[in-house]
């Protein structure tokens, strides 16, 4: 049976984000790895299964190699969504129909609209507080802003996180609405 | 959770529209058991994505390193427990009687010296945030004598791009002479108002807010200026594989 795709720019562009965060959350949690933010040394470390690098300097390689593909993609991502505001931003409207609303679709449009959300303010944030640590020295006005060093690490690592919650949410309301069927338009 | 289901994504475009059930479970098993290979497989690329992002990165890089000097801090924000001790060869013994600062190379007037000759020289007391490419930092307060103070008085030649450091452990460094001559850059004696401690370099260390900590050598002992950077000596990490620039 012949599947109506997505559009083919979609389904890149959507493969993209997905590789784009891979890599940024596999290469930070190896620079993790080489100081736990929980812990430090003797902290808790990642698994190899998830860390990207191999090594610190291996993991810097791949976290600021990504970071300039991140923030481009997190722009086309944002301008995207702009363009679209009325139909993907989340809306006060999404809050009262997600928690109450007897119709069903609604209730999923709702959820993925607060989902599409709020996964570019944590990636926004995720963004800032890595520019915060990448030039503290230049960018002191916004280092500051997080009181410490420690407190802006963790923060930093709370995106990623909040974004598995998201990415997964994202996933199983993907399959709800439209199963199998849904996947094969955005991803085959 | 998150790494799984992107790559799943990959394998489904590999694998063309015609899929069914059964085939997309067998890609998506596939998938899962390639991740844990395909993750150690894709860790021995990390150099060639760093030579391929470098000449954009070092562009930004250098756009920002043009912009005024770095933040101070108050001294009471100097929290001296979360300053961490790094040493890849244990703390050198040296007799500050008999310590000597060597600097030399392109330099008009090489220089021999002592800690009363360094303790003549003007004194600079900066609290700056020291920062680990390991990823933690500590607020520290160094004292002593500014860099670019010291490569004046011995003349350094403007031929000469490069400052070579080397420690009495074995520890060696290479810097640009930009950052070297920064009016933050300091050879410090002090920490947090007391001599420095032996773990810390005493008596003699770089301090600088504009690079990471692993190019701030310890146990300074001699200082030379080269009008090249010798790519098989750039510094014992570097040499490695570290970045080599290393600013912040």
């Amino acid at each position: 049976m012949a599947v109506q795709h997505n559009p083919l720019w979609t389904r890149w562009f959507h493969a993209f984000d997905a590789l784009v965060l891979l890599v940024m959350a596999g290469s930070g949690l190896q620079i993790y790895n080489a100081n736990p933010v929980f812990g430090g040394r003797g902290g808790a470390t990642f698994p190899p299964l998830l860390t990207l690098g191999g090594w610190l300097e291996g993991g810097r390689f791949w976290h600021f190699g990504f970071m300039a593909l991140f923030a481009l993609n997190l722009g086309i991502w944002i301008g995207l969504l702009l363009q679209r505001r009325r139909r993907h931003l989340a809306k006060i409207a999404d809050l009262v129909s997600w928690r109450g609303s007897q119709n069903l679709a609604k209730r999923r449009y709702s959820a993925h609209r607060l989902i599409y959300t709020l996964m570019l303010i944590v990636l926004g944030f995720s963004l800032i507080t890595g520019l915060a640590m990448y030039k503290p020295v230049q960018l002191w006005w916004l280092s500051g802003l997080f009181g410490s060093w420690q407190i802006l690490r963790i923060f930093h690592f709370a995106t990623v996180p909040a974004m598995v919650a998201l990415v997964v949410s994202h996933g199983v309301l993907s399959w709800r609405i439209g199963g199998l069927s849904l996947m094969r338009k955005m991803a085959a | 959770m998150g790494p799984m289901d992107a790559d799943q994504m990959d394998a489904d475009q590999t694998s063309g529209p015609g899929l069914n059930r059964r085939q997309l479970l067998k890609a998506g098993l596939g998938v899962g058991g390639s991740l844990l290979l395909g993750g150690c497989w894709a860790d021995g690329y990390g150099e060639d994505v760093a030579n391929a992002t470098r000449p954009l990165n070092e562009r930004i890089e250098a756009w920002m390193q043009s912009k005024g000097p770095g933040p101070e801090f108050p001294r009471s924000q100097v929290r001296p427990e979360e300053l961490l001790i790094n040493s890849f060869n244990g703390v050198p013994a040296l007799d500050p009687a008999r310590y000597r600062l060597q600097v030399g190379g392109m330099v008009g007037r090489p220089l021999s010296l002592d800690l009363a000759a360094l303790a003549a020289l003007p004194q600079r007391e900066m609290i700056i945030r020291h920062i680990c490419v390991e990823g933690w930092a500590a607020i520290v307060a160094w004292g002593g004598v500014r860099l670019a103070d010291v490569l004046k008085l011995a003349q350094a030649s403007n031929l000469g791009g490069y400052v070579y450091f080397d420690s009495a452990d074995g520890y060696y460094e290479s810097w640009d002479i930009a950052s070297a001559m920064h009016p933050q850059t300091l050879l410090a004696t002090h920490m947090n108002g007391e001599p420095l401690p032996a773990q810390n370099g005493a008596p003699l260390r770089l301090a600088t807010p504009i690079k990471l900590g692993y190019k701030l050598s310890k146990w300074v002992t001699a200082i030379r200026v080269e009008p090249t950077l010798m790519a098989s000596r750039k510094g014992y990490w570097e040499d490695q594989g570290y970045e080599w620039f290393a600013g912040l």
